[in-house]
């Protein structure tokens, strides 16, 4: 009798697809999270040989906590630990604090203010975010480097008008906060924008006519409702921040993330102490979002009932010249970059940029672009021109192969989980999946990576340079932003519309794709972009998991370190160039976009 | 707060440990090693290297199927080798990896070569190229099944090599029998790898300013922050320092330093005579100070870049003047005369009339064989075709700064390059002076350069190693 009611409340259960998905996929996100953890965790404790575990040890196999007692307590516990975690933390809240303000500030500008240009604005801000991030960072380097002060051969300013910058700006912490602001700033807009552009205007208007000054209304009113948007922008950046290893790398920090692979070779153990480190991080920013979320005051930003926001005017003068003041600065950070890429494909050496002072074009070249054999020694480095040249074609297609398979997994098992989990909102495990395929994203990417690439190394499963691997990773990594996207939607639509289908016996797979799908086309198409967009660019996560010349990122820095800036750029434009299309493609077909109309009103 | 935190830590490591049930019974150094400790430990590391040189030759029974195959490679000649290699990969996909990227160009050349034996042979093949020290971890993953992915491999890093995949077993040598007549051995008598080429990096600067680099300790003198890949993130450079510390190159600085004037003496007496208790700790020769001393000051120094091409793109150009640094002397073939880049701001130090000291650093590519190759006849036929014809080397051998190791084939590459003359133009005019390259033989008598030692290299990793990350480097922090 019993087992025949346990019987009849699983198939009850089971009869429920959202059932279905939350425990097919709690069991396989648990795995793909918790596998690559344990993984990391076990290289912590085992004897590498030729490592410092080895030496300390006396031995070459087996396992030993020597990694832990030398990484916290030797002479170079400073080098190697402290001063990277230091250093990370900083870049993390810099960075979060940058794209905070210039995003949010940009978002305000944009959603309620009377500013000029709005549209175009909107467009090109996203920009630093659909280039890899490292691609600003020598874009600074071109344009601030000088040899008296950084040794190396004179950028842009030291060139052409005899500019010296000082050394914090070149290298550091500095340029590396900024960069790396500048590249999140666009989800800090996305995030902050949609809620000024549904804020009900409601409370703003009674502070107005209660005549409570301008201050008090922004710092009691508007900045708390945003407060939400803020939280996500710094649960999104915190983790890519401390995660990041190519900005800090080219603009000379030392963070946990250039530690780990600088430490690797020989202190192999430790720099997967350090990847747990950095996962840690990503586990206590979880938990304090959640703590955050039980705690945090209930706004609500979307009423549906809000009249017209009222638009600050900035005046006649004001809204031109705040608009010139976003579009000079936004030409410096989205299109001078692209300028700059093309450029450097034409200059005959790898920033050799003698035809600007000597005024003489001959000083140009399309070998980079033309040299169709690699036999003749044309300063080319042994490469064939950039349209002939199989490495960065191959990677190309490679690329192309990872975000398309990552979008349509992450986008498809996140849209389902969202959906699972709106429909089971009140359920734990439903909660426990949310968690659980959220979590990797709040994982630094060079300490995901380096797990994977720990798992998928053994004796019965070798999967270094595949793409099935970088297809799991990123899959895995981007679930996310499908998820998140998912729920946020789903949570808006009430559970009657697919009740009434129900009641007539509409069958789940009719329900999803007649009813949900096109509802929430726009929420669920940005699901899929997003995991495109961030694949097709994505260094940190794929770095220890494939050689270069495999995709087109680790091609890219490839060139990018051996100085071949004209390879290096070529291919950035080739990344930018497919993006756009790609965004434009869905726009049309779909209406969707990035920025999704918050430039528009 | 600090001690919370290591606190916390620790406890929650004990905790892993007793969970796991895993805690090593062997005492534990740390790499806080006392100073005073070093000299016993790197004994004890020499006499591990000793021990295992004098390890008696295996017994046939004991040898793995990879190794009997090795041995018996190594007696058959060139084309007996090729044809074993067409029978086994006839229609096959050879997967190779290495430090170097060429090895993608001759594998073509190798193809066609057992074509020309038999026209009906083909074979596809994959050479990877990992990135950031990748390739230990790859290789070390691929051993770890029973028929690895990879025939073979092209590696860097003598050190590494040798404490990572050599004594572990991961990776064979292979010596092939036209390698061994030319360089008047055999196979049982050569003792350590096969090189298939030595590269140097040689110490350049720029020469449109007024500044004299005529003793390798200008490199580190006060103000000078010469341009050199990071030690973190190309381990070979630091292979580098640690053969400066070997009794034959301290004593070269040594010299170097006693042909410096009395001013410059006065500025460098004071390091070394800091660094004498510190070379009797390590454990080094009688001139270990002046190695220890040409080391810190370098360390504390150096300008890290990502690579050797942006040293170089830095070294040509007008703007870098008096810029120094020590870089890969190939990279000088790919500069493009321009009006703001020329070959003639560079020089080459060790070129110079007068020049005193080390000239620069060798290091080789060495070929191996990995222990459970899938394709070991091909992969050591493809090793023999590479170290012993001219074709087999010319993806490399089209380059300046590289020099086989066979001295037969090393003549005929010169002989069809002519790089002794590379820096002449086609009207016999001595155009670009620094890039004739003087050879092999010039670069290691006259030209003092440092060669890499793979024992000695491993068998001081943790104590000058050691020593080495502790001093603080030349950076924006």
């Amino acid at each position: 009798m019993n087992s025949k009611h346990m019987a009849n409340r699983v198939k009850t259960y089971l009869s429920k697809p959202q059932n279905i998905i939350l425990l097919l996929f709690g069991i396989v996100l648990t795995f793909t999270t918790v596998a690559p953890i344990v993984a990391i965790v076990k290289d912590t404790l085992i004897i590498h040989p030729g490592t410092i575990d080895a030496h300390l040890t006396g031995k070459t196999s087996g396992y030993t906590v020597v990694n832990y007692v030398d990484l916290f307590t030797s002479k170079l516990a400073k080098t190697n630990l402290w001063k990277p975690l230091w250093n990370t933390l900083l870049l993390a809240v810099f960075t979060c604090t940058i794209s905070i303000l210039y995003g949010g500030f940009f978002a305000f500008l944009v959603t309620r203010t009377n500013l000029k240009f709005k549209k175009y604005l909107s467009s090109i801000f996203i920009f630093p975010y659909i280039m890899p991030q490292w691609t600003l960072a020598v874009v600074w380097q071109n344009v601030f480097n000088s040899n008296a002060v950084v040794g190396t051969s004179n950028g842009l300013l030291a060139s052409l008008f005899g500019i010296e910058m000082p050394k914090w700006w070149c290298q550091g912490l500095f340029p590396s906060s900024i960069v790396l602001g500048l590249h999140y700033a666009p989800f800090a807009y996305i995030l902050i924008g949609g809620i000024f552009r549904n804020m009900d205007a409601n409370l703003e208007e009674a502070a107005t006519i209660l005549d409570t000054p301008k201050w008090k209304t922004m710092f009691r009113i508007t900045l708390p409702m945003i407060k939400p948007a803020i939280l996500s922008t710094i649960l999104l950046v915190f983790g890519s921040a401390m995660g990041s290893y190519p900005v800090p790398h080219y603009l000379g920090l030392t963070t946990l993330s250039t530690k780990y692979i600088s430490l690797n070779s020989k202190y192999t153990g430790e720099a997967s102490i350090l990847a747990i480190i950095m996962m840690i991080f990503g586990v206590a920013i979880l938990t304090m979002n959640q703590v955050s979320l039980k705690s945090r005051k209930n706004y609500t930003t979307v009423t549906g009932k809000s009249g017209q926001l009222s638009k600050i005017n900035l005046g006649k003068v004001g809204k031109y010249l705040i608009a010139v003041v976003m579009v000079v600065l936004t030409f410096f950070t989205s299109i001078f970059p692209i300028f700059s890429f093309a450029l450097e494909t034409f200059l005959p050496n790898p920033g050799d940029y003698s035809f600007l002072y000597t005024k003489d074009v001959s000083n140009l070249t399309t070998k980079w672009w033309i040299t169709n054999e690699n036999i003749t020694e044309n300063g080319m480095y042994g490469q064939k021109g950039i349209l002939y040249n199989e490495t960065i074609w191959h990677a190309f297609a490679g690329t192309l192969l990872v975000a398309v398979c990552c979008a349509l997994l992450a986008g498809t098992i996140g849209t389902l989980i969202g959906y699972a989990v709106a429909k089971n909102r009140r359920s734990k495990w439903a909660s426990y999946v949310n968690g659980v395929a959220f979590l990797p994203y709040l994982m630094p990417s060079i300490a995901v990576g380096a797990a994977f690439f720990i798992l998928f190394s053994n004796e019965k499963i070798n999967l270094f340079n595949t793409y099935t691997l970088l297809i799991i990773a990123g899959t895995i990594k981007y679930i996310p932003f499908a998820s998140r996207s998912a729920l946020n939607s789903m949570l808006q639509l009430s559970n009657e519309i697919e009740e009434a289908a129900i009641i007539q016996n509409v069958p789940w797979f009719k329900r999803m794709f007649r009813i949900i799908v096109p509802i929430q086309k726009s929420s669920i198409i940005s699901g899929y972009m997003l995991p495109f967009m961030t694949c097709l660019r994505e260094l940190s996560l794929f770095l220890l998991l494939c050689t270069q010349g495999f995709i087109l990122s680790t091609t890219l820095d490839y060139f990018d370190e051996m100085g071949l800036y004209a390879f290096s750029s070529a291919i950035n434009l080739i990344l930018i160039v497919t993006i756009l299309i790609f965004n434009t493609l869905v726009n049309k077909l779909t209406g969707a976009s990035l920025d999704d109309g918050i430039g528009s009103n | 707060m600090k001690k919370k935190i290591v606190s916390l830590v620790l406890a929650g490591t004990m905790m892993a440990m007793t969970l796991a049930g895993c805690g090593s019974s062997e005492p534990q150094n740390t790499s806080s090693t006392p100073a005073s400790a070093a000299g016993s430990e790197e004994q004890k590391n020499n006499e591990a290297v000793e021990a295992s040189k004098e390890e008696a030759p295996k017994e046939e029974e004991n040898l793995s199927e990879i190794e009997k195959i090795i041995k018996e490679a190594e007696g058959m000649t060139m084309e007996e080798l090729a044809k074993k290699a067409i029978e086994e990969s006839n229609g096959k996909t050879f997967y190779g990896v290495g430090n170097s990227s060429r090895g993608k160009t001759a594998l073509p050349l190798f193809i066609e070569y057992l074509q020309s034996i038999d026209s009906s042979y083909t074979m596809e093949y994959e050479w990877q190229q990992p990135k950031n020290n990748k390739i230990f971890e790859q290789l070390t993953a691929d051993s770890l099944k029973e028929t690895g992915t990879f025939a073979m491999t092209l590696i860097q890093d003598g050190n590494q090599i040798e404490s990572k995949m050599v004594q572990p077993g991961i990776l064979k040598t292979y010596i092939p029998k036209e390698w061994a007549d030319a360089n008047g051995t055999t196979a049982d008598a050569y003792e350590g790898f096969l090189p298939l080429q030595t590269l140097n990096k040689v110490f350049m600067y720029n020469c449109t300013g007024d500044a004299v680099y005529d003793n390798c300790w200008d490199f580190v003198a006060e103000g000078n922050h010469s341009l050199y890949m990071d030690i973190d993130s190309e381990i070979v450079g630091k292979n580098f320092l640690y053969m400066l510390t070997e009794d034959k190159y301290a004593a070269w600085l040594k010299e170097a330093f006693e042909a410096l004037d009395d001013s410059d003496k006065a500025y460098f007496q004071p390091v070394i005579d800091e660094m004498k208790s510190e070379a009797e700790d390590l454990g080094l020769g009688a001139d270990g100070a002046y190695a220890l001393a040409w080391i810190k000051l370098w360390v504390e120094s150096y300008n890290a870049q990502t690579d050797d091409g942006p040293i170089c793109n830095t070294l040509v150009t007008d703007s870098a003047t008096d810029q120094s640094g020590l870089l890969v002397y190939s990279k000088l073939r790919s500069v493009e005369e321009s009006a703001g880049v020329s070959l003639n701001n560079i020089k080459v130090a060790a070129y110079e009339d007068g020049y005193t000291g080390i000239g620069g650093y060798g290091y080789c590519h060495y070929l191996f064989v990995t222990n459970n190759s899938p394709l070991p006849w091909t992969a050591c036929a493809f090793i023999a075709y590479m170290t012993c014809t001219e074709d087999g080397f010319s993806a490399w051998g089209k380059d300046m700064g590289g020099y086989s190791s066979n001295p037969e084939v090393a003549t005929a590459i010169e002989t069809t390059y002519q790089h002794s003359k590379g820096g002449y133009n086609e009207a016999g005019e001595n155009v670009f002076e620094c890039k004739n390259d003087r050879g092999y033989d010039w670069w290691t008598t006259d030209g003092e350069l440092v060669l890499e030692d793979p024992e000695y290299c491993a068998s001081v990793a943790f104590t000058v190693g050691s020593w080495i990350e502790l001093l603080t480097k030349y950076s924006a922090e």
